[in-house]
């Protein structure tokens, strides 16, 4: 399998320039600028059927093309590195070890949109990352890729950095645009969207770092190669990240559409100790947790839409038979309630309270009411609220109770769980 | 202004000088060890808004700290994946050796506990960040270890 | 112009109206925490979701526009659903404290719950606690963060009304606090609002506080007497429990809504100067140091005119007016000195009463009616001029409205004046320092006992209502005058002030064609 987004891994000084140019560096960004229009760069990554692979999975090039360049106010490129949802890690790596892909990217996409200025929001946990990404931009400075004018033509363009400071929320869109203009991470009403009304009230394209990584080799070698990668309407690889109950926890890049099965036992080397497989959160821990029988299911994001979960940021968390569900679901629970932003009210009290009443529950102090209440109140949070945060509450510890009901039940007859 | 061309440098970068608030809230804390009513205040005049509002940002983001951390401030990761791998005895194990609870400092101030959501490393579960870096695969010998180290 | 049918009712409306705006227009109420008309769209609260046809989720009517051809429905079975859904969720972590809180009563949650909530109770944990529970955080306002459903409404107030930015939302998810900056302190010119405004007991009056249930109140709509701005308010008051406020009728001031005005706001000091209402009232006529009836008070006032009028020194009769006293008593008194007594010497601008101002709502000018006074008195003599004559001997009969004199010019003038002065008057509604120099004291309503118009610094009439009767035996300041001139043998025809001002509206060109049907409760601008 050709690996497009990992290619660099592993080689030393991969994050430097000297090593980035050796691999190609930097002629798709000089293609797209002299030898394309913007539509046509546009045109190419909507044929190339990438997606976004931070959770959404909306078709890259259909964003870009809401941009309305009719407006004068000036557009804007946000890359979103706040990586958050438990389970995933792999942009860490792309900002480690090749940041000047992503940079690459960035003037690719910057290009296409008609934006000038790019601003990279980072986790601010992501110290090395910070590093590395901003080491990698002063060398483009210096190399002429980034600035004025570069590759000779009138095409100016800067490269921000942006710390995060600690809030999962600030990953959803516009609580980012809010945190990158220096306030709470309050998601905003929509409409109106980012690509017309973004940051500092202008349109903006916000995709995050693994999307725009995949750019550069989409100008290089084509949208139909990338598309063909893939699966239908799901072009290219993906990174998987895999970790909990495996032998190989780590970053894999695979076509979209590798089953989850294989992911598992093919590359992440299976369950440790001889343990059988209990649960699988697929895509982040928003995502609905799967059965062992629904391994199958071919990872890529209408597929797992079609079984009732989603393929999200493409984290993968694998849990064997030793783990306690309504463990598992307070641990998920209290992650919400900690995240929640707390600006509208069915998530802000309502992710405290589902925290609060999974908790009796494992510890032993719930009655049959309580149990039977709860479906009724996770539910009642998505749909309601700003932002789907609300919703992720909702899908996820909602589908611990509907898939492990006998185990919440266990606990409120006073039985342990045996381990 | 104490640090006003550090501060001009950062805000340079915004096409909005109020978005600099996070990178300068970061550069004072870092300066500082701790986020001041003083800074906030400082900050506020120079961006031209509301200190109210600073205040806002620097309680809703749990990266900065209006109190200051010990010299070693570790934050250990409680979600899924490090769950799943044993956070809650490193938890524990970090406790009962420092004799703090999260959220809490060393008397001598050498030590700081924060259990904390995913850090996004969760291929080295069980996982915490140590000051600035990000240490993996924690066992009870490696945090007996690293607080020997540090003690 | 976009059309949307709301609950089956049509309504056509500006584009970027919202639902819930049209629906405000059409007399349906959507119920809502976080929207208010004054303020920027939050959203946060959740309640006002309704169903739009076509549209798969329910929206939110706050911020929803309107387009044309658009269905909505606010009391389908979905929306009644969450409804109940938003109120579960608000309850979950508030405090029931409704026996202690005093927004009992006008309590939002209360209001809804009792509309759309009754629903079993699903909760078995303890709730969230807060730092702040009846926390004071300026000199009239009282925080509990507990009861505080952080609809954000005080945060948005004081960023874009007061723009004084004292709150903000602390903290995240559940543990969000709302507070004032650590160390300060609400206390600008219209702290007091963001009590009106708060939909629960989270933002509290101490002025207010534990004084009197909501439900004993009786409204009466008036108009602010503390500065020429004339912001529209409520006078609420309890009549049916006297014992517990030590006979105190009027228990508090509200603003009430006058978009041409004050729109929904109000300064502090309007808001809380109503104690004089009923605390320090002259209560009944009095001669020197003897208090005497009615009858005797009007018969020497009557006495000393009718020297004047036989010895032809209606010349030696000052008056002082007040621009503090209605329309329709400045009519009744200009008619009475300057055309049945003729030759009095009339002025109202005594040491005009001035004071701070701001550029939202406050006036230098501390006088309800001086646009009226100029209007109508068409005064033409001059206050200093007539206390010098007074304090030369050369005025008999000095009668001052209202006019705290020592407080104006000092005890030493008005003790020279009492005493080179035959008859001093003072006719006023609260005791003060001149009242001990006064000859003859006549107690007269306030206000809010009173029917009547003010004249505000818009040039607008705007009408005020009695609440209840003068209190003890004050009266009218008009009706002091008319005894008066009844006794003189030329009484006035006039049964109440509205007639009197059907004749202000034919003698005097600003106010031609007004009356009190059009000013309703809105006002009316003068004529130019």
């Amino acid at each position: 399998m050709e690996k497009i987004v990992t290619r660099h891994f592993g080689q030393e000084n991969s994050h430097h320039l000297i090593n980035y140019l050796k691999d190609n560096g930097y002629q798709a960004a000089r293609k797209a600028i002299t030898q394309m229009t913007p539509a046509q760069v546009i045109d190419e990554v909507k044929k190339s059927n990438l997606r976004g692979l931070g959770g959404a999975g909306f078709p890259t090039g259909t964003k870009w093309s809401f941009i309305p360049q009719a407006n004068p106010k000036p557009k804007y490129l946000v890359i979103n590195g706040d990586e958050g949802e438990p389970g995933t890690f792999k942009d860490k790596y792309i900002f480690e070890q090749d940041p000047h892909a992503l940079l690459e990217g960035i003037i690719v996409t910057c290009y296409a949109i008609n934006s000038h200025k790019a601003y990279v929001y980072i986790r601010g946990e992501y110290i090395k990352s910070m590093e590395n990404l901003q080491g990698a931009i002063d060398e483009a400075y210096r190399a002429g890729f980034l600035g004025k004018g570069i590759f000779g033509t009138g095409f100016d363009i800067e490269v921000v950095i942006h710390p995060g400071a600690g809030a999962y929320i600030c990953g959803e869109e516009t609580a980012l645009l809010e945190s990158l203009e220096g306030k709470k991470g309050f998601p905003r009403l929509k409409p109106p969207f980012p690509a017309v009304v973004g940051l500092f009230g202008c349109p903006t394209v916000i995709n995050n770092v693994e999307t725009i990584s995949c750019v550069p080799p989409i100008i290089n070698k084509g949208a139909e190669w990338f598309a063909k990668l893939g699966c239908e309407k799901n072009g290219g690889n993906r990174l998987f990240c895999v970790s909990g109950h495996v032998n190989k926890p780590g970053v894999y890049e695979l076509p979209n559409g590798t089953t989850l099965r294989e992911i598992i036992y093919e590359h992440a080397g299976g369950i440790p100790n001889g343990r059988k497989l209990k649960a699988v959160i697929p895509g982040g821990i928003s995502a609905p947790i799967l059965t062992p029988d629904q391994i199958d299911v071919k990872m890529d994001f209408d597929s797992l839409k079609a079984i009732g979960s989603m393929a999200g940021s493409g984290g993968i968390i694998v849990m064997d038979d030793t783990t306690d569900m309504v463990w598992a679901a307070m641990v998920a629970a209290r992650f919400f309630a900690h995240e929640s932003c707390g600006q509208c009210s069915p998530c802000r009290e309502g992710s405290g309270w589902v925290y609060r009443n999974v908790k009796r529950i494992y510890e032993g102090l719930a009655k049959d009411h309580d149990l039977n209440n709860l479906p009724g109140i996770v539910n009642n949070i998505g749909g309601n609220t700003i932002c789907a945060f609300g919703d992720a509450v909702s899908m996820s510890v909602g589908s611990y109770v509907a898939k492990f009901r006998s185990e919440f039940e266990a606990k409120i007859k006073g039985h342990v769980c045996q381990t | 202004m104490e640090y006003k061309q550090e501060f001009d440098k950062i805000t340079s970068r915004y096409e909005v000088k109020t978005a600099a608030l996070l990178p300068l809230l970061h550069f004072v804390q870092e300066k500082e060890g701790l986020v001041t009513p003083e800074a906030e205040g400082k900050i506020a005049e120079y961006l031209g808004m509301p200190v109210v509002h600073v205040h806002e940002v620097v309680s809703f983001y749990h990266l900065f700290h209006q109190k200051r951390k010990g010299k070693c401030h570790l934050s250990v990761c409680q979600t899924t994946a490090c769950a799943l791998h044993g956070a809650e005895g490193i938890i524990e194990h970090i406790q009962k050796r420092l004799n703090i609870r999260p959220g809490e400092t060393t008397p001598d101030g050498k030590f700081s506990l924060s259990v904390v959501e995913c850090l996004g490393a969760c291929e080295l579960a069980p996982m915490m960040q140590s000051n600035k870096e990000y240490k993996g695969f924690l066992s009870k010998k490696k945090i007996d270890e690293l607080i020997d180290q540090n003690n | 112009m976009p059309n949307v049918s709301i609950d089956g009712k049509q309504i056509e409306v500006p584009a970027g109206t919202t639902i819930i705006q049209a629906a405000d227009k059409l007399g349906i109420n959507i119920p809502r925490y976080c929207y208010h008309p004054a303020l920027p769209v939050s959203g946060n609260c959740r309640i006002c979701m309704v169903e739009v046809e076509k549209q798969p989720k329910l929206q939110i009517a706050c911020y929803t526009p309107v387009a044309d051809g658009m269905v909505v429905k606010t009391g389908s079975p979905k929306v009644l659903e969450v409804r109940k859904t938003v109120l579960e969720f608000l309850l979950v972590n508030h405090p029931v404290d409704c026996p202690v809180c005093d927004q009992a009563g006008e309590c939002k949650l209360q209001d809804y719950y009792m509309e759309h909530g009754q629903y079993d109770s699903r909760l078995s944990n303890v709730k969230v606690k807060k730092d702040k529970k009846a926390f004071s955080i300026g000199s009239t306002v009282m925080l509990d963060q507990e009861r505080c459903i952080l609809c954000t409404r005080c945060v948005r107030f004081a960023d874009n009304i007061s723009k004084t930015s004292e709150f903000g939302v602390f903290n995240r998810g559940d543990h969000s606090q709302l507070d004032v900056y650590p160390g300060k302190q609400l206390d600008n010119n219209y702290s007091g609002n963001v009590v009106d405004i708060c939909p629960v007991g989270a933002l509290t009056d101490k002025d207010f506080r534990f004084k009197c249930r909501v439900w004993y109140l009786s409204q009466t709509k008036s108009v602010c007497p503390g500065c020429s701005m004339g912001c529209n308010i409520t006078v609420e008051w309890d009549k049916m429990r006297p014992h517990q406020h030590k006979k105190a009728r009027v228990m508090r001031l509200k603003p009430r809504h006058n978009p041409e005005v004050n729109d929904y706001w109000i300064c502090d000091k309007g808001r809380y100067n109503y104690h004089f209402i009923d605390d320090n009232r002259i209560q009944h006529p009095q001669f020197k140091d003897e208090i005497i009836s009615w009858d005797k008070a009007v018969d020497t006032i009557v006495t000393a005119l009718q020297q004047a009028q036989n010895t032809n020194s209606t010349n030696r009769i000052g008056v002082l007016v007040s621009a503090q006293l209605t329309n329709e008593d400045l009519f009744v008194i200009r008619k009475f000195f300057k055309e049945t007594l003729r030759g009095a010497q009339v002025d109202f601008k005594a040491a005009q009463k001035s004071g701070d101002s701001d550029d939202f709502l406050m006036k230098a000018d501390k006088n309800p009616n001086t646009a009226g006074a100029v209007k109508i008195l068409q005064a033409d003599g001059d206050a200093e001029q007539i206390l010098q004559k007074a304090k030369q001997g050369e005025i008999d009969l000095l009668y001052v409205f209202g006019h705290d004199l020592v407080k104006l010019y000092g005890k030493e003038a008005v003790s020279q004046i009492a005493q080179k002065v035959k008859l001093l008057v003072y006719q006023g509604s609260n005791v003060n320092e001149t009242c001990s120099y006064a000859h003859l004291n006549l107690p007269s309503s306030v206000y809010a006992e009173k029917e009547g118009t003010f004249t505000n610094c818009q040039q607008k009439v705007q009408r005020i209502w009695p609440a209840f009767l003068p209190l003890a035996e004050s009266k009218g300041d008009w009706e002091i005058i008319s005894l008066i001139s009844t006794k003189l043998g030329a009484p006035f025809a006039y049964k109440n002030s509205q007639e009197i001002f059907k004749d202000i509206a034919v003698a005097i060109p600003a106010f031609s064609e007004m009356t009190y049907e059009k000013i309703a409760d809105q006002g009316m601008i003068l004529k130019a």
